[in-house]
């Protein structure tokens, strides 16, 4: 075949699948819609400073959509495997929600309620797979809020504050019920825990599910 | 330093559009909206990096904010005890008038990878050098497979047009 004739037939794929363009009468966009998804986008202040994979530790600082975003900023780091698999590969760097426990406003505990809960931005049925150097890290089995990752890694102190904050201790292979607020504090005085039948009907009842 | 105004102004020249477009051909519109957020939320926190020009670089954002969407939908399914289908997800959404289904079943025999190119290469219309940007692979590799792709592409079609000229006696598939 003659370099012409591929190109002949080129040009005829390349019309045939244009035809099939399925944005053809795609509408403009609103406006309004526009203006404050560029409002909303640019509000959010921090900036990513750093281009290494391993997560920013001012990450939980940052709002709910946001923290799972850091993570996948992150992930574009492994952009070589130029494959949109179905499955999570080993290739690509797995998304993560980064919790913390905080020592500030502890006080008192009440007792949990499920309207409390339900207003929790994150809620998670997760087993701890590791502990190392006071973070603990969870693998989610079941989300009730917030974005759904690969990883949950809870910023845990020392045993000393978690103690005095009514929080869990994070134990390997052991199953926890965690919930946290939009800035990634993990709610504590029994809102978060060891999994029991009770918690998780507290959950339940919470999140609605 | 890039401002807000100078990322705005680039979002609305230079993106919005395409970004959108992008995702509408590849999603149903709600999830569209949604990576298109996420997108545009990465290419503003990473504003200092953004090159130029930035849209190949931005289609590559937009193309794993995708990915993890689906995951995350497939992930849903799961936990919501429905079983995830093993098919991609529709290609794209139902277009009014007549559909070239012949074409589209031969996309779907394709791989997701070598359908991606080939949608890069006609429906965005990019160059080999941009897509290379898009995937993060060499333009050489890119020049390599959307040839093999296209060949793959031009085989499928003729089968399935094979296929369709004998189930109706007579006549074309269109």
């Amino acid at each position: 075949m003659s370099d012409l004739h591929d190109a002949d037939d080129d040009r005829d794929l390349f019309d045939r699948l244009r035809a099939a363009d399925p944005t053809t009468h795609l509408p403009d966009a609103d406006p309004t819609r526009v203006d404050r998804l560029l409002e909303d986008v640019m509000s959010q202040t921090s900036t990513e400073t750093t281009d290494t994979p391993t997560r920013n530790p001012l990450t939980w600082l940052v709002a709910a959509a946001a923290v799972v975003l850091i993570a996948v900023a992150g992930s574009l780091m492994f952009l070589g495997d130029d494959r949109v698999e179905p499955a999570p590969t080993a290739a690509e760097a797995p998304t993560v929600t980064e919790l913390s426990l905080s020592g500030d406003g502890a006080g008192r505990c009440m007792v949990p309620s499920p309207d409390v809960l339900g207003g929790a931005a994150y809620g998670v049925d997760a087993e701890v797979i590791a502990v190392e150097g006071g973070t603990a890290t969870l693998e989610p089995t079941q989300w009730y809020a917030g974005e759904e990752t690969d990883r949950v890694e809870v910023a845990a102190g020392s045993a000393d504050l978690a103690a005095l904050i009514g929080a869990p201790r994070f134990e390997v292979g052991q199953r926890y019920l965690v919930a946290a607020n939009d800035d990634g504090r993990v709610m504590v005085c029994g809102f978060s825990g060891p999994y029991t039948q009770d918690l998780a009907d507290l959950y339940a009842e919470a999140f609605g599910s | 330093m890039v401002d807000e105004a100078g990322f705005e102004a680039l979002v609305r020249e230079q993106l919005l559009e395409p970004l959108r477009r992008y995702l509408a051909r590849r999603t149903d519109p709600a999830t569209a909206d949604d990576v298109l957020a996420d997108t545009l939320l990465v290419c503003w926190r990473r504003r200092e990096e953004l090159p130029e020009p930035a849209l190949p670089w931005a289609y590559g954002v937009a193309r794993h904010c995708l990915a993890n969407a689906a995951r995350s939908v497939r992930r849903q399914q799961r936990v919501a005890g429905r079983v995830a289908t093993v098919d991609p997800p529709v290609e794209h959404p139902p277009q009014p008038g007549a559909r070239d289904d012949a074409l589209h079943d031969a996309l779907a025999r394709l791989g997701p990878d070598d359908a991606e190119l080939l949608r890069l290469w006609a429906w965005e219309q990019l160059t080999p050098g941009e897509i290379a940007t898009v995937l993060d692979v060499s333009p050489n590799a890119v020049s390599i497979r959307l040839t093999r792709a296209r060949a793959k592409l031009r085989e499928e079609l003729g089968k399935v047009e094979a296929a369709a000229g004998h189930e109706e006696p007579g006549g074309g598939g269109r």
